[in-house]
């Protein structure tokens, strides 16, 4: 019988294989547009969320894009790699991106820091793969709101992530309960980005404008 | 519309019931464990599954004569791969936030023994149109059982039920038991649920002799 052959399987396999996964790739390419479109809100809703007296829980995808396209500037020269959130024309806070490698996958955010570019407005995550009801916590609000208002430190470390149940200075706040690696590699992915733009905007005094 | 026949009816009792996957079978609970925490992560994953299980055991009963025996388990696995990846495509495009919140488990079904089991156990020596049976109850069999751990843990861990707030539960008197929410909780209620169901099942079994 010719499904007894070795030739056969070997050929069946390829031809099974090509058929999936050629029915894969053709949705992959089908829904590309879409996926991108998805990420790139995350995004911009993440940018948003890290800005004071801004509501976004709330909007429809379309207002939140708006938002972003009036309210939020490319990086410039003064900002360094930061982002500019502009009120009535003036420069109202910055949006540093953030990013480097998590407990299990990259994890991707960023942080507000107010024109003072000392004090923290808050933080976002926008791409993360940490374990679900662990790690994955630091997307929740009651991790995130600890940043609000922390100063970055001028010297050494900018922010310091403390065990649960510490005392917590004005740079310092508490990690996730259960999830050490995640939070000793997301001190040490927001305090690389920090030190770089605290000290690349260090001797230019206050915000720009 | 065409009566159930007996040896339908037999199909659809084991996957309900006798040879329930979760309590009987004890197959596939490693994401029972893992996104049962929140009821609707929950019924997107049973509804993936669902999908993913009746599929694949379809599909490889179509095939099941011209596989060769040697390969048949790459092949099984190959198709399991291809429901699940479109799943996943289809989430990422129309429903991130759900995406991102299922995180790297929806990946995960294509291990779920519960599916190699089936397509093993029925799909591989039957007629297409039983194996898709077979597939749809040990599914809905899975999904019920899933269901009820999740929504213990909710109610007990966060008080509430789908996200909304449930009498007494929700309110000040209700002493939110954390660990229920993370992942020793999965072990606790499933050890109960599955005594509890256990039992009803010997108590009838000794009945009927």
């Amino acid at each position: 019988m010719i499904r007894e052959k070795p030739w056969f399987a070997v050929a069946y396999m390829f031809l099974v294989t090509v058929f999936f996964s050629s029915i894969v790739i053709g949705l992959t390419q089908l829904t590309r547009e879409r996926v991108e479109a998805n990420e790139r809100l995350a995004f911009e809703r993440a940018v948003l969320s890290v800005l004071p007296d801004i509501r976004i829980e709330e909007m429809t995808r379309p207002k939140i894009h708006n938002m972003f396209v009036e309210t939020i500037e490319e990086p410039n020269e003064s900002s360094r790699n930061a982002y500019v959130a502009r009120r009535h024309g003036q420069a109202a806070a910055y949006v540093l991106p953030i990013s480097g490698q998590g407990f299990w996958a990259p994890i991707k955010g960023v942080i507000g820091i107010e024109t003072d570019r000392r004090t923290i407005t808050g933080v976002a995550f926008y791409e993360q793969k940490e374990t679900p009801g662990l790690g994955a916590e630091i997307t929740k609000a009651p991790f995130r709101n600890q940043f609000e208002g922390k100063v970055i430190w001028p010297h050494g470390d900018p922010i310091e992530i403390k065990r649960p149940g510490e005392t917590l200075g004005e740079n310092e706040v508490h990690a996730v309960t259960g999830a050490t690696q995640t939070s000793n590699r997301l001190e040490i992915i927001i305090n690389k980005a920090l030190e770089r733009w605290r000290d690349q905007s260090a001797g230019e005094g206050g915000g720009d404008q | 519309m065409r009566p159930i026949g007996a040896e339908n009816r037999k199909l659809i009792a084991e996957g309900l019931w006798q040879s329930n996957p979760v309590f009987k079978q004890v197959l596939g609970i490693c994401s029972t464990l893992a996104v049962t925490n929140l009821v609707l992560n929950t019924v997107v994953m049973c509804v993936a599954l669902i999908f993913t299980l009746s599929l694949s055991a379809f599909t490889v009963a179509v095939l099941r004569t011209l596989t060769p025996r040697n390969i048949r388990m790459m092949v099984e696995t190959l198709i399991i791969a291809f429901y699940v990846i479109i799943v996943d495509i289809l989430l990422k495009a129309y429903w991130p936030e759900m995406s991102s919140s299922l995180g790297p488990y929806v990946g995960l079904i294509i291990t779920n023994c519960i599916i190699m089991g089936r397509c093993e156990a029925c799909a591989n020596a039957n007629p297409s149109g039983k194996a898709l049976l077979d597939g749809l109850f040990n599914a809905l069999g899975y999904s019920f059982v899933l269901l009820i751990v999740a929504g213990l843990r909710e109610l007990f861990g966060m008080g509430t039920f789908l996200g909304l707030t449930v009498p007494y539960f929700s309110g000040p008197y209700w002493d939110k038991w954390i660990i229920m929410v993370m992942p020793p909780g999965a072990f606790f209620v499933l050890a109960i649920v599955v005594w509890v169901f256990r039992s009803i099942q010997t108590a009838k079994e000794n009945k009927a002799k």
